[in-house]
């Protein structure tokens, strides 16, 4: 379905996946879950070896922080993308109603005025 | 492609989830293999694992959960039926769909697939069609979905619906655009 690149446009290059299964590029918080999952990972992993010279049980460390740290980070930026998507729309939908109904007995800023003033 | 209706926003970012899910399950899977290869220690005579054993049964059925939740939340929404603005018929045939608008006037029209020697430039090929369905944008719209001879299926990747034509059978999909476009 794409185009035909033209000449001189540089040539779209495959989106980089991780696995080849995960768009860190193109996936909303994917990529900034995944860095501070390694950081955490790190973190975590470095830690416990410094804690216990124990190389192994620090590696295991590190995994489980990876994907603990990288699931919590996850979450939480998609919880806070979403509230961001609600409120973009919410203000669209302000903007249109503004453009549209400006003037006339249903412009929202004049029902909003008329509530200030009977209070 | 961009979602333009609700559903599929819901529906890419479910995907989203359940592939950030997937991607850890494989990393840890991929490191479990990398112990197991390297490890020198056996033990060939394990009798009771019960930590072992409650761990790879309460994990796995959080995650389900955790993957399920939302899902059945989608399908719900799916099957939420709004008062719609307008109902369209979709009859597919061997090799064309066709489109009647009942509700105001008597319209009905065929609609076939535009063939590769008669593309302008700039064209879709193998999606252009000769009459293209019209319908409103951010209005529910009934899509009444049937077949006169086999099994078609009727889909709009960008507005989340994909729904089977069965002969003798009368689906039904809602579909809501949320901004105007060609689909």
């Amino acid at each position: 379905m794409a185009a035909v690149p033209e000449p001189d446009e540089p040539a779209k290059r495959k989106p980089f996946k991780l696995l080849g299964i995960l768009d860190v590029e193109n996936i909303p918080c994917a990529r900034d879950s995944i860095l501070y999952g390694s950081l955490g990972s790190v973190v975590a992993g470095f830690g416990h070896f410094l804690l216990t010279s124990r190389i192994r049980r620090s590696c295991d460390v590190g995994v489980g922080g990876f994907i603990l740290v990288t699931l919590g980070c996850w979450f939480h930026c998609r919880y806070n993308y979403a509230k961001q998507k609600i409120q973009q729309r919410i203000t669209r939908q302000g903007m249109k109603n503004k453009l549209l109904y400006e003037g006339t007995h249903l412009d929202p800023e004049r029902k909003q005025n008329n509530g200030n003033s009977s209070n | 492609q961009n979602a333009a209706s609700p559903i599929m926003e819901e529906l890419i970012a479910f995907h989203d989830h359940a592939l950030m899910i997937i991607f850890l399950i494989s990393s840890l899977v991929l490191y479990i293999i990398s112990l197991m290869l390297t490890t020198k220690l056996t033990h060939t005579s394990t009798m009771n694992a019960q930590e072992i054993e409650m761990i790879w049964t309460i994990l796995p059925a959080m995650i389900l959960i955790m993957i399920a939740l939302p899902s059945l939340r989608i399908l719900y929404m799916t099957d939420e039926f709004n008062k719609p603005y307008l109902t369209l018929k979709a009859i597919g045939h061997q090799w064309y769909w066709s489109y009647e608008y009942s509700d105001y006037e008597d319209l009905a029209f065929d609609s076939y697939i535009m063939p590769t020697y008669f593309l302008e430039p700039g064209e879709f090929r193998l999606l252009e069609v000769d009459n293209r369905t019209t319908l409103p944008m951010e209005a529910d719209i009934r899509v009444l979905i049937s077949s006169q001879d086999v099994l078609h299926s009727w889909a709009v990747p960008s507005l989340g619906v994909k729904t089977d034509a069965i002969p003798g059978r009368l689906n039904q999909a809602m579909v809501a655009s949320m901004r105007p476009g060609l689909y």
